[in-house]
């Protein structure tokens, strides 16, 4: 015998699953320290990139200048200074990081809750029906 | 309003019946609008500027994510920036890398808004963009259409300088590279879009949140009025040469675009909204609920009525007399596959609601009482049988107490029965549908 909200619940759920559930299943397997340990690490590759990538182009922007004055230079100052600006790339990216996957972390939390309450009541729906 | 609300009702019905269809056509077309603008706006490499190219292309993204769209495009671009020079695609690879691995990587699924904010910053609508994004997307989509405006305005600055770029000779790469990002970081009319759509995106996105009445269409109004102030300020100020009239009249058009979005995501009817309140041990609740407006959309339906079962029916009461069986197989097979469509019942166009839960209480009644008036599987197929067998013929088929049906001419006429085959079916079928009542 089919059961009207039986049907219903499931058919939510399977929606669910086959849609934005199957990231928020895939965040909330992480405690909440691992996925932003491994967000973070992620992010702090991609900070690294991206800087190294943004030097080269203002290198190449600079170039005429940089050339002129590279035997003026106190190249060790020039190096504190490029990994200063390194520090404060990875450090600014992985706070926005941090923030952003808190958030989406809390999110998917709070959407997986509502999840596995529809699937107790669809366990004790089963449970009625024998 | 209800025509539009029953029009809405039928949109919905049809993407829902052919959605598996609607949503690959979506993309292809969406793919081959973006190739054909990114081709039509540089074409500097004259074999990516082919129809069958943009075809293959856009047939690929129909049955890919829509990200394929973005990948592709990006792919294209690079191309075409190749064929102008090899400088000029390093930075736009650059460009394209900073954006992937900064920015792209917080909202992969909101590729569409990549893809469209350029498109729509072409099409001379570019303030539709932040509206729409704040009314039906998060804040975090306001990264994916930094990115939208970012590649638009690279886009714009190579077309620009592609006539100094192909002047110069291949020992001024330099220049070339410098030229590009000069053109870039030093663009403000870029840098007070991107300010401008941002604020506006936020600005919608948290007064469309609220829960006071006409909550969508404030946020879209103030949205595009937040975009109105902040780009004439910019232009004030730093004087990026930003169109006040066209400011004006592309957030007018933002506006009503917003509300068709409106119509379709958030259509509510603000006068029976029902404020209730209550408590259990833990809180108390005020709450406010907001109806959505719907309206009962009629559906045609066709009802088979079979005259024959009343006929019939009459005629079994009246004690029309028993037939002994005297078919043959192959007979049996022949008619069995005439018979199927059951087409010689008359036909009856009603009409039924479907809407909300209202439509769903009467379509069940509807069903229940069609299920009453619908002959049972085995009944029914001797009944179809004897039909068809007397529309094949067009005259009585037994002569045996059965009377000849009324309203003759709804019943179908020219089944392609063998002639010989006719009276061994009807009395098959005649001698089933005696056994069965």
């Amino acid at each position: 015998m089919l059961n009207e909200e039986r049907v219903i619940l499931m058919t939510r759920m399977a929606a669910y699953e086959k849609g934005e559930g199957r990231e928020n299943v895939k965040i909330g397997n992480y405690f909440r320290s691992d996925y932003l340990a491994i967000q973070l690490l992620k992010a702090v590759v991609c900070a690294a990139l991206v800087f190294v990538l943004v030097f080269g182009f203002y290198i190449l922007y600079h170039f005429e200048n940089f050339m002129e004055e590279i035997y003026d230079m106190d190249l060790i100052a020039f190096a504190q200074n490029v990994l200063i600006y390194f520090g404060a790339t990875i450090v600014g990216y992985g706070v926005a990081t941090y923030f952003a996957c808190s958030w989406k972390y809390a999110q998917a939390k709070k959407s997986l809750k509502c999840y596995y309450h529809n699937l107790k009541k669809l366990n004790s729906l089963y449970n009625e029906m024998q | 309003m209800t025509v539009l609300l029953e029009m809405k009702e039928r949109l919905k019905l049809i993407y829902s019946k052919g959605e598996p269809f609607i949503l690959p056509l979506a993309k292809f077309l969406l793919a081959f609008i973006t190739f054909n603008t990114l081709n039509g706006r540089m074409g500097y490499m004259t074999q990516m500027d082919n129809v069958a190219v943009v075809l293959i292309g856009a047939l690929t993204c129909s049955f890919l994510p829509t990200g394929a769209v973005v990948f592709f495009a990006a792919l294209i671009s690079l191309m075409h920036m190749y064929a102008l020079s090899m400088e000029v695609a390093l930075v736009g690879l650059g460009v394209y890398l900073v954006m992937y691995l900064l920015f792209f990587r917080f909202s992969p699924k909101d590729s569409l808004v990549v893809v469209v904010t350029p498109l729509l910053c072409v099409l001379k609508v570019p303030y539709v963009v932040p509206i729409a994004v704040g009314l039906v997307c998060g804040p975090m989509s306001v990264v994916s259409m930094i990115c939208g405006v970012v590649v638009y305005y690279f886009y714009e600055a190579v077309i620009a300088n592609a006539s100094n770029i192909r002047t110069m000779g291949d020992d001024e790469a330099l220049a070339k590279v410098q030229l590009m990002i000069e053109s870039l970081i030093g663009n403000k009319a870029m840098v007070a879009v991107i300010v401008s759509f941002a604020v506006a995106v936020l600005v919608v996105y948290l007064i469309r949140r609220r829960s006071f009445d006409y909550s969508w269409t404030i946020a879209m109004i103030a949205g595009a009025m937040t975009e109105v102030v902040i780009l004439l300020l910019a232009d004030l100020l730093y004087d990026v040469n930003i169109s006040v009239g066209g400011a004006l009249l592309g957030s007018l058009l933002a506006i009503v675009i917003a509300k068709v979005v409106e119509f379709f995501r958030f259509c509510v009817d603000y006068s029976r909204t029902e404020k209730v309140q209550f408590e259990d041990d833990e809180y108390y609740y005020y709450v406010k609920a907001v109806p959505k407006m719907s309206v009962s959309m009629s559906t045609k339906t066709v009802k088979k009525i079979n005259s024959q079962q009343a006929r019939g029916a009459a005629g079994t009461r009246n004690g029309a007399p028993r037939q002994p069986a005297r078919t043959s197989q192959p007979v049996r097979t022949t008619e069995r596959g005439n018979g199927q469509g059951a087409a010689s019942g008359r036909s009856v166009t009603t009409e039924r609601a479907v809407s909300g839960r209202r439509g769903a209480e009467e379509r069940s009644v509807n069903d229940r009482s069609m299920t009453a008036q619908r002959p049972l599987p085995g009944r029914g197929t001797g009944q179809e049988r004897q039909m068809a067998g007397r529309g094949t013929t067009g005259r009585n088929p037994s002569g045996r107490g059965a009377q000849r049906p009324q309203g003759r001419s709804n019943v179908t006429i020219g089944r392609t029965v063998r002639q010989d085959t006719v009276e061994n079916v009807m009395e098959n079928a005649s001698d089933d549908y005696e056994e069965l009542y």
